[in-house]
């Protein structure tokens, strides 16, 4: 019977360690299994791009057959960081599994120091219109010199570092589109 | 399997905390809750969904006007755990040192609530906590499901700066002293590797051992 040193420790837990060994003349006393399944052994590997900062770490993110999210690692084979992870990277399981997380948008009205929820609709005209407005207050067609400008002061834009490459390239064709000149992303501050 | 070792440069560890998250995220331990202790270390020691931790030390120092020190601390996985001794007295078997030498907490160690202080005060450097949620004794598994698949611990295939690595006994020996030797050249003849004969976490230190951890 050909039986690895791992195999023969696993199958002689079933059977009763001492009298294989006595059997077998092996000494198992220093040495003792106790194995338990790696639970990301049978989990489909998705790679993606940690989202945090302009460094741009490879990861791999394991989930169930459900869908449901396992863990996520740093990708050993991405060339940055490979399989490397800050504590940021490391915690980006977070990102999707947080009952912190806020999942609607939240208006503080003037004055008020309440924060309410609600819905994504409103949420957008109520941008909408307030951009629109400032944007027809604050636009300047022309600077002291006289030189074209077309821009507006009275806006800017912060992005947020959980954006990747493509929404930041539609989101900088947006603003200045509308004449933005502060553009910002949280990554670099 | 061949031992396993931790081989830890607390010289290349910058403090940026992605073992104690990595560690956190894959066994899915959740948060503890804290407040600000004037550092940065936090939380303030380990605990039970913490099993590992940076410590952060300031001293004051003649060369620069200060030093900052960073260890990553866990359980060391003694070659002779004092946990172990001690539990033995209690229950038979309760702590096993498995085929590559990771200290491991069974199941048996539940109901020993009673006796948690004195397990804690058993190891050297009060390592294991008593977990209210599993009602027992909890520390660092050395990820032993990950490394019986080949893979690294969460935490030592976290680390960015290569401060903690992870491998077979010969190597983290070969390694440790290669980064003591590295690190006597360049700190001026200070440096020493830790317990390295009875655990199988080395760390490289170039200073005072106390100066890392307030009791160690």
């Amino acid at each position: 019977m050909a039986l690895t040193r791992r195999e023969f420790l696993k199958w002689s837990g079933t059977a009763g360690a001492a009298a294989a060994a006595l059997c077998l003349g092996f000494d198992l006393k220093p040495v003792k299994s106790y194995a338990a399944e790696l639970k990301i052994l049978k989990a489909k590997e998705t790679t993606t791009i940690c989202p945090y900062c302009g460094v741009g770490c490879g990861l791999i993110v394991h989930t169930k057959k459900s869908g449901k999210l396992l863990n996520a690692e740093g990708d050993p084979d991405h060339p940055i960081n490979e399989g490397a992870l800050c504590a940021k990277g490391a915690a980006l399981y977070q990102m999707t599994v947080n009952k912190n997380r806020i999942k609607t948008p939240l208006y503080r009205a003037p004055e008020s120091d309440e924060w309410e929820e609600i819905g994504w609709d409103e949420a957008f005209e109520k941008i909408a219109e307030k951009v629109k407005e400032t944007r027809d207050a604050t636009f300047t067609e022309k600077n002291a010199k006289g030189q074209v400008v077309n821009r507006t002061t009275g806006i800017a834009h912060v992005g947020s570092a959980a954006l990747d490459n493509e929404e930041c390239w539609v989101l900088q064709g947006i603003m200045r589109a509308l004449g933005l000149v502060y553009i910002e992303h949280q990554a670099r501050i | 399997m061949a031992g396993k070792f931790f081989f830890i440069d607390t010289t290349r560890c910058t403090a940026c905390r992605g073992c104690q998250i990595a560690c956190k995220q894959y066994k899915k331990h959740s948060v503890s809750k804290t407040k600000q202790y004037g550092t940065y270390q936090n939380p303030i020691d380990l605990d039970a969904n913490t099993f590992r931790l940076v410590r952060f030390s300031e001293h004051p120092s003649k060369v620069n006007s200060m030093v900052w020190y960073f260890f990553s601390e866990a359980c060391r996985h003694c070659l002779k755990p004092g946990c172990q001794k001690k539990v033995e007295q209690i229950k038979k078997d309760a702590i096993i040192i498995n085929d590559f030498g990771a200290v491991l907490y069974t199941d048996k160690m539940q109901g020993l609530e009673k006796s948690s202080k004195a397990i804690k005060q058993a190891c050297p450097w009060s390592i294991p906590n008593w977990s209210k949620k599993e009602k027992q004794m909890v520390k660092c598994n050395m990820c032993y499901d990950r490394v019986e698949a080949g893979l690294l611990p969460a935490c030592a295939k976290a680390c960015p700066t290569g401060a903690i690595n992870f491998g077979d006994e010969a190597e983290m020996k070969k390694l440790a002293n290669e980064c003591l030797a590295a690190a006597k050249k360049k700190f001026g003849g200070k440096g020493e590797i830790l317990d390295s004969e009875d655990v199988r976490v080395l760390y490289l230190i170039i200073d005072e051992q106390a100066k890392y951890r307030p009791v160690a």
